[in-house]
């Protein structure tokens, strides 16, 4: 962003003449003149950066030809020059879009050449936002989901079709499945990039606070709304909404999101006017929701409305050889990511990784490899380094398919481990012949 | 010679004391300005009030970059009893005024680019 680009539109060829030799003072400016409206509109497919317009304009009014230009190319700031100042005029043309008013007078050079600089830190600025969001499309892009996997394949093509339009996603998978990373995929892919992306964690958020922090209030709409706020709708105009656990959300809130999704548009708490809105929505919830609907606690309507594009994540034990991949591209994430020497994993880590079922899924993964590589000792991470934490350790049990026998087993040797070998004492607890355990003891079956 | 009825200051400062550029600025002003008088004077002559303030709104510019101070006012006169539609008492006389002093600052301005 070098050059400056400006339009100067001006039938009264002393002041387009004038305005072109004082603007062209600073080299990088480059100034064009235009006799008309019309001669002015015809050009902007150049892409102006300034467009300084006079507001008595043979032809065309100012405001109309304000009007066709901000129509194709909102962007562009346009300083309005005028030979009067009327203020109601020039209000009117601010809220319109011009940039500024300038009267043409003693000032008016300085004012435009200020406009210029103003208009130039801004483009500068502007540049360097689309640079850094840029930045951050990258890192979201669809490589930060890995997985070579049939069912997680799926899912890429599902993101890509979401991305194209602005259909309401909604995305299922139990939790750590990355619901999360699969909505920021969409939203750095999509048209909608270049605005933000409000993420709303709707289980995090009190009940009653959700309602203003979903649509915003007006300074002193209930106790304690000391100021103006502007709901995450309103902020992610133009964006992407992404509310997560949408599951969670009571049933009276639920006919408002329903009713701001129809109108497109929020009421502010405490405000009568509606604002129009412009958001695409991606919703997540690690329920299934059709459920939820049959349990009466989510409405039907707003389950239709929400559903669009249904996007399911797979669990992590159905990925089959993601598990190895993911594995391995967290652990070397992570020795980079702390300044660690290669870190390698034996085979029976390995198959211990492999054979469990990861009830928390990638995040979990995540989580155990990353405890592994800190325990590991020599770079090298044995079976004893894998650890899990899982809440649910009766699941984790069943997940082993074994026979009854085998979990017979395994059970009455865990309380004889609890009891010191206490036959006597354990055959009470489980309400079982002491008979049987020593036969299972005989028999090899238990080894104490 | 009669005194100088326009001032070039403005201009000159503008300039940035390119003497070309006040130049072309003189051109340009002998090269639009008549034709605007032409169009005062026949909007008022045809007592189109409303085209007669659009002309003075194109002059008042004009007039003020080359610093014409006598006109100063009555250019703005012009310009609003166009606008409001009142033909004043005082109107030929003000049309008059302006063409006079015009006339007078092109001879002006044309020995001043010759000289």
């Amino acid at each position: 962003m070098d050059i400056l680009k400006v339009f100067v539109v001006d039938d009264n060829e002393l002041y387009a003449k004038m305005s072109m030799h004082h603007l062209s003072l600073n080299p990088d400016n480059e100034v064009e003149s235009f006799k008309s409206g019309k001669e002015c509109l015809d050009a902007l497919y150049k892409n102006p950066d300034l467009i300084f317009l006079d507001y008595s304009l043979p032809g065309m009014s100012g405001i109309e030809i304000l009007r066709k230009i901000k129509a194709t190319h909102k962007e562009i700031p346009v300083v309005i020059v005028s030979g009067q100042e009327d203020v109601s005029t020039a209000v009117n043309l601010l809220k319109e879009g011009a940039y500024d008013y300038i009267v043409k007078d003693e000032n008016a050079k300085e004012r435009m050449w200020n406009a210029t600089n103003h208009i130039r830190e801004n483009a500068r600025l502007r540049n360097e936002l689309d640079k850094l969001r840029e930045e951050v499309n990258l890192k979201y892009d669809f490589s930060n989901i890995k997985g070579n996997s049939p069912s997680i394949k799926k899912v890429f093509k599902l993101i890509e079709k979401a991305a194209l339009t602005n259909i309401t996603v909604s995305i299922t998978g139990e939790t750590g499945t990355g619901k999360e990373l699969v909505a920021k995929a969409i939203h750095y892919n999509s048209k909608f990039r270049k605005k933000p992306l409000v993420a709303v964690n709707i289980a995090a958020i009190p009940h009653d606070l959700l309602e203003s922090e979903l649509f915003g209030h007006e300074k002193g709409a209930f106790t304690g709304a000391v100021n103006k706020r502007i709901g995450k709708f309103e902020e992610a105009n133009g964006g992407t909404v992404f509310l997560d656990e949408i599951g969670e959300m009571d049933l009276q809130l639920q006919a408002k999101l329903l009713r701001v999704l129809q109108e497109k548009e929020v009421t502010r708490i405490g405000s009568n006017q509606a604002i129009k809105i412009n958001a695409r929505v991606i919703v997540a919830t690690h329920r299934t929701l059709s459920e939820e609907v049959k349990a009466g606690r989510f409405r039907e309507d707003l389950y239709y409305r929400l559903l669009g594009l249904p996007i399911e994540l797979p669990p992590l034990r159905d990925r089959e050889n993601d598990i190895v991949l993911l594995t391995k591209f967290f652990l070397d994430e992570f020795v980079k990511d702390n300044k660690m020497p290669k870190v390698q994993i034996s085979p029976e880590a390995q198959k211990k990784i492999r054979s469990y079922h990861w009830p928390g899924n990638v995040r979990e993964l995540k989580a155990v490899i990353e405890l592994a590589a800190v325990l590991a000792e020599d770079n090298l991470i044995q079976e004893s380094d894998i650890n899990y934490n899982s809440t649910n350790s009766l699941e984790n049990l069943m997940m082993e398919e074994m026979s009854l026998k085998d979990y017979t087993a395994q059970i009455i040797s865990h309380f004889l481990n609890k009891y010191d070998q206490n036959v006597v004492k354990v055959a009470k607890k489980l309400d079982i012949g002491k008979s049987t355990i020593y036969r299972m003891i005989k028999n090899d079956e238990i080894t104490i | 010679m009669s005194e100088k009825v326009y001032d070039l200051s403005q201009l000159e400062e503008l300039a940035g004391g390119s003497q070309e550029f006040v130049m072309s600025m003189v051109d340009t002003f002998l090269e639009h300005t008549p034709s605007q008088l032409e169009e005062l004077k026949s909007a008022f002559s045809s007592g189109d009030l409303s085209a007669m303030g659009g002309v003075a709104h194109k002059i008042k510019p004009n007039i003020d970059l080359f610093g014409v101070h006598s006109l100063k006012e009555e250019i703005r006169l012009v310009e609003s009893l166009g606008k409001e539609g009142v033909n004043s008492p005082d109107l030929p006389s003000t049309i008059n005024k302006i063409n006079d002093v015009l006339q007078l600052a092109f001879q002006q301005l044309t020995a001043h680019k010759n000289g």
